[in-house]
């Protein structure tokens, strides 16, 4: 049987798509960006971490720890037992509410995406994929209703040198997405320092304006809630200066693919 | 020229004065906010005690105490208003009850006029004449809030006061005096009361001619004129137009709060829609003044009223008043306590508009109920559609019909946690223990305290007459004038109102128990029992605590602690409704612990959900803090939506959250669709504090920042900087879980 490795399952998410939705978190990511909020989502493996602000001192760590000073992240899972944690919330989906496959990179597990889409759209459940298209699977991405894929960094090489991979191949696969008739945002998390100027925003914006499916182009402000996860994983932490709403103003009125029609 | 507008903000300045000045005369009050205002200086009223006991009981004492506490009211005019009068002091201050009693209150009373006061006892009931020494022992074992003393927990047909108004009052005990000769002293007590309230309407006709004298602002002039002859007019007479019967409300509203503090309210937007027609046919009246009166009186006393719905035939009763009702809630934007009643024929755009509010001023208000589940489960207490109907919401948790039901719901309540410390007790000495004979230990005790309980509640209905009569309310029940009798034994309806309190604590302890040392076996019945009693002491003792309060809780979704809870709420039921009640009485069980949670706690010894001695119990309905790492909304409505009594009662949704949406048509669908659901899965009453994070957190560090912020504590709203630093930490964590 098909598991995956979850790091978590969000529910009533309000910012993961249309509606009220239950976001799954899938752990692994072949990108491996500096800015991470979900560090702990990137090593494809069940990974320990440590919170030693919370340990009591009972040096029992062995025969469990309860305190949450040593959390286990990444629970093998099956389709029908993800599955069962998302259908808890159908009555409060309404219209347009689902679940999100996010992560890590879902498109790592194609079996069991393409399973929890079925069981999904036989129980009469709307999905959709946050995904940093670095991997492409026409038949998933064409079967959910709904796609948000992350265009990080405009130049190739400065993209390889934040998150570990080249751009081309997610340049390409935008323009694959753009073949199967299936709404998408486009996203760029804002990281001063790295891809902050109005340049690099303009670049991505004329790249994604003429796609036909695409409805909006969204900036994601750079948040910190990764670094206390690098810290708890081992991990060198990496922090940068959270961009101030003016910039963040700023930069968006630049994104908007609306207007520039 | 002064705008209504300029009038309403420069009366929210005021309020927020009042709330800090209230702060400094009460000192701080986990309660509603009443719509009081402060004390003026010097203010006195000598009590007059007809009972040795140092306290007064019955038609002569509750008359007489009335009459002292309203003649000491000064008329309160302010010339930016429309509607006058207000209250400040209300007659349980004088009988010993430590739970109301504001600080300037305690500063009068000497230390011997608390003997025998405890947070549970006070002298409200006359014990020397109606005792009940034989109930207390248990009633203090199962942690009881026992209903006797209770008062005002019913709900007035304002119908029948709006025709007769204050003059009609009077007529009305003439007519029945002649009738009922034997009754004189019911009739002499309730015209002793209906003067008093005729006195006050008379002195704040007195101080807006004064006002008029000095006014020299023309617009501000000729207000107060009008504001006169609304007065003279509903003295004695019927109110006739909008403004007048917006006007004798508020009047009536503070002659009953100073009474017994009733905060029942009424189907607002009909009881006051023929007024409103009739002014606009007629010309007389506009819609901005229409919202004018009604932020008015919203602001002089927070009153549970009711909105929309449907009437019996299904049809929806939405209306452009209660539109209105909405815009003026948002104008003035203060404690409120206004529910939307939500039925799928209702008028969507109208339900979309009060959760557009909810987000847009995220000051707890409106909040919502379902009538289906309501409606349909009030009558399988064998009552008619067209009464349950009519049994409307106006209460903190509670619903009544208007004019005949006697339910003292929300006086009413037993601490389940204490019953299954109980049940503990007794396992500890079995050799055999399991969470299935936990159950039927838990199953017996809980008969014994429903048992004492409806004891309680039966001596209190037996004796209310003679202890509290109702004298204001009466004037506006059925069958109390008529027979010269107090509602308490005349109402048609006596469905009475037992919360269980404490439901997520239990729910969790057997989840906790079942799999920690059944399924997992990581421990011992006999470590669970010497944690319990040594408090969970030393690190070896917070590692058990640990181990057993991280074991998925109740509203977690499916979990071991979401199927005890409705087993719970199952046994819960069967005994509350199996209670043998005579002259046709019967027990509703609800889940509820109002305001009371950190008291009912401090009863409660260690408990296997983890929770330290004294920690509070489980608030309302709601799940324990951290019930979920992500504290999702929808799995706690899915919890309490599983855990409903089922016969019309509540176990309300209470949710505090930052979903940072926008009043928009998202934010909008989201939280309107949470509540959909909640009511579709058969949730009752959902109270939702749609709040900002940096302001709750900025105010919780110093609540002089916010004056203005209003949360709903329970079912009842309150200023947050008036909350204790104890009370305030709570809604915190509520807040934070979410």
């Amino acid at each position: 049987m098909n598991k995956a490795i979850v790091t978590d399952i969000q529910r009533a998410s309000v910012h993961d798509g249309p509606g009220l939705r239950t976001t799954v978190f899938f752990k692994g990511c072949p990108l491996n960006c500096v800015w991470c909020h979900n560090p702990e989502s990137i090593n494809p493996n069940p990974q320990i971490m440590h919170y030693s602000d919370k340990c009591i001192g009972c040096g029992k760590c062995e025969d469990g720890c309860f305190s949450g000073a040593k959390v286990v992240c990444g629970k093998e899972m099956t389709a029908e037992e993800i599955f069962a944690e998302i259908l808890q919330d159908k009555p409060n989906y309404a219209n347009n509410g689902g679940a999100t496959f996010s992560g890590g990179e879902p498109l790592l597990y194609k079996e069991i995406l393409k399973e929890l889409i079925l069981l999904c759209k036989n129980n009469g459940i709307t999905t959709a994929i946050e995904t940093s298209l670095f991997l492409f699977d026409p038949e998933i991405l064409s079967s959910v209703d709904f796609v948000m894929a992350d265009f990080k960094i405009w130049d190739g090489e400065e993209h390889k040198k934040y998150t570990g991979v080249n751009n081309d191949i997610i340049k390409e696969n935008f323009k694959h997405l753009d073949t199967l008739n299936v709404p998408f945002v486009v996203r760029t998390p804002i990281i001063p320092t790295i891809n902050d100027s109005i340049e690099e925003i303009v670049a991505i914006r004329d790249f994604i304006k003429d796609f036909k499916n695409i409805l909006d182009y969204e900036l994601l402000p750079y948040h910190p809630l990764g670094v206390t996860k690098q810290k708890a994983l081992g991990l060198p932490e990496t922090r940068f200066i959270v961009p101030e709403n003016s910039k963040m103003e700023i930069l968006r009125s630049y994104a908007n693919i609306k207007a520039k029609n | 020229m002064l705008t209504l507008k300029q009038r309403i903000d420069a009366i929210r300045k005021t309020k927020v004065e009042h709330t800090l000045k209230k702060r400094e005369q009460n000192g701080y009050t986990d309660l509603d906010d009443f719509g009081t205002v402060p004390l003026p200086e010097n203010y006195i009223v000598q009590p007059w005690y007809n009972s040795e006991n140092g306290s007064f009981y019955g038609l002569d004492g509750m008359a007489e105490n009335f009459c002292r506490v309203m003649d000491a009211h000064a008329p309160y005019v302010d010339p930016l208003e429309m509607l006058c009068g207000r209250w400040r002091d209300m007659l349980v201050n004088y009988r010993g009850d430590i739970h109301y009693m504001p600080n300037w209150r305690k500063a009068q009373v000497k230390e011997s006029d608390f003997s025998g006061v405890t947070a549970q006892w006070s002298k409200r009931w006359d014990e020397k004449r109606f005792p009940y020494d034989h109930l207390k022992p248990l009633q203090k074992k199962y942690n009881i809030q026992t209903g006797i003393d209770g008062d005002a927990h019913l709900a007035c047909d304002y119908t029948i006061g709006l025709k007769l108004g204050f003059g009609g009052f009077l007529e009305k005990i003439e007519k029945y005096r002649k009738i009922n000769p034997d009754k004189k002293a019911f009739y002499d007590a309730e015209e002793k009361c209906v003067w008093a309230i005729i006195r006050f309407i008379d002195r704040h006709i007195a101080e807006i001619e004064k006002q008029i004298e000095t006014e020299s602002c023309p617009e501000i002039k000729e207000s107060l004129e009008k504001m006169l002859l609304v007065n003279k007019s509903i003295r004695l007479g019927t109110p006739k137009t909008f403004y007048e019967a917006c006007q004798w409300v508020a009047h009536f509203n503070c002659a009953s709060r100073v009474y017994t503090r009733d905060g029942a309210g009424f189907q607002l937007d009909t009881v006051l829609l023929p007024y409103y027609e009739n002014d606009i046919k007629n010309g007389i009246l506009d819609d901005e003044t229409a919202k004018f009166l009604i932020a008015n009186l919203l602001l002089i006393d927070p009153h549970y009223y009711q909105i929309s719905g449907v009437d019996v035939n299904d049809k929806d009763i939405t209306n452009h008043l209660s539109y209105l009702i909405l815009e003026a809630a948002d104008m003035i934007n203060i404690s409120c306590n206004l529910t939307v009643r939500v039925h799928e024929n209702c008028d969507k755009a109208f339900f979309n508009k009060a959760v557009y509010y909810l987000l847009k001023n995220k000051n707890a208000w409106p909040r919502f109920c379902s009538d289906k589940n309501l409606c349909e489960g009030y009558m399988k207490n064998g009552i008619s559609k067209e009464i349950a109907r009519k049994r409307i919401a106006v209460g903190c948790n509670w619903m009544c019909v208007p004019g005949i039901e006697f339910p003292m719901n929300d006086t009413v309540k037993i601490n389940i946690a204490k019953v299954l410390e109980n049940a503990l007790d007794d396992m500890k000495a079995e050799p055999s223990k399991s969470t299935k004979r936990l159950f039927e230990l838990f199953e017996e005790h809980l008969k014994i305290a429903t048992e004492v309980t409806a004891a309680g509640v039966n001596l209190h209905i037996d004796h209310q007459a003679d202890v509290t009569p109702e004298l204001i309310m009466n004037l506006m029940m059925e069958d109390t004038l008529e027979k010269g009798l107090d509602i308490s034994q005349c109402a048609k309806l006596y469905t009475v109102g037992v919360d269980g309190a404490g439901l997520a604590v239990v729910a969790d302890s057997f989840g906790a128990l079942n799999l920690r040392v059944e399924t997992e076996k990581l421990l011992s019945w006999e470590e669970v029992y010497k944690n319990l009693q040594n408090n969970f002491a030393g690190v070896q003792g917070e590692r058990i605590r640990l181990l057993l309060n991280s074991s998925p809780k109740y509203c977690g979704g499916n979990t071991v602690s979401d199927e005890w809870a409705k087993r719970i709420t199952n046994i819960w039921v069967k005994t509350i409704k199996s209670q043998k009640m005579p002259d046709g009485r019967q027990l509703v069980p609800g889940w509820f612990s109002w305001a009371r949670t950190i008291e009912y706690g401090k009863a409660v010894g260690a408990t296997p959900n983890g929770r330290k001695a004294g920690e509070p119990i489980s608030h309302g309905a709601n799940p324990n803090p951290h019930f979920r790492t992500d504290g999702a909304v929808t799995a706690q409505s899915n919890g309490i939506a599983a855990v409903q009594c089922g016969y019309g009662n509540t176990a309300p949704l209470q949710i505090e959250f930052d979903p940072k949406l926008a009043d928009d048509q998202k934010g909008i669908e989201i939280v309107g669709g949470l509540i959909k659901s909640h009511f579709e899965q058969g949730g009752t009453l959902i109270n939702i504090n749609v709040l900002d994070t940096d302001k709750l957190m900025q105010a919780h560090e110093n609540p002089e920042m916010h004056p203005d912020l209003v949360v709903r504590v329970t079912g009842f709203t309150a200023y947050f900087a008036s909350l204790s630093p104890e009370f305030r930490q709570l809604v915190v964590e509520r807040f934070l879980t979410n």
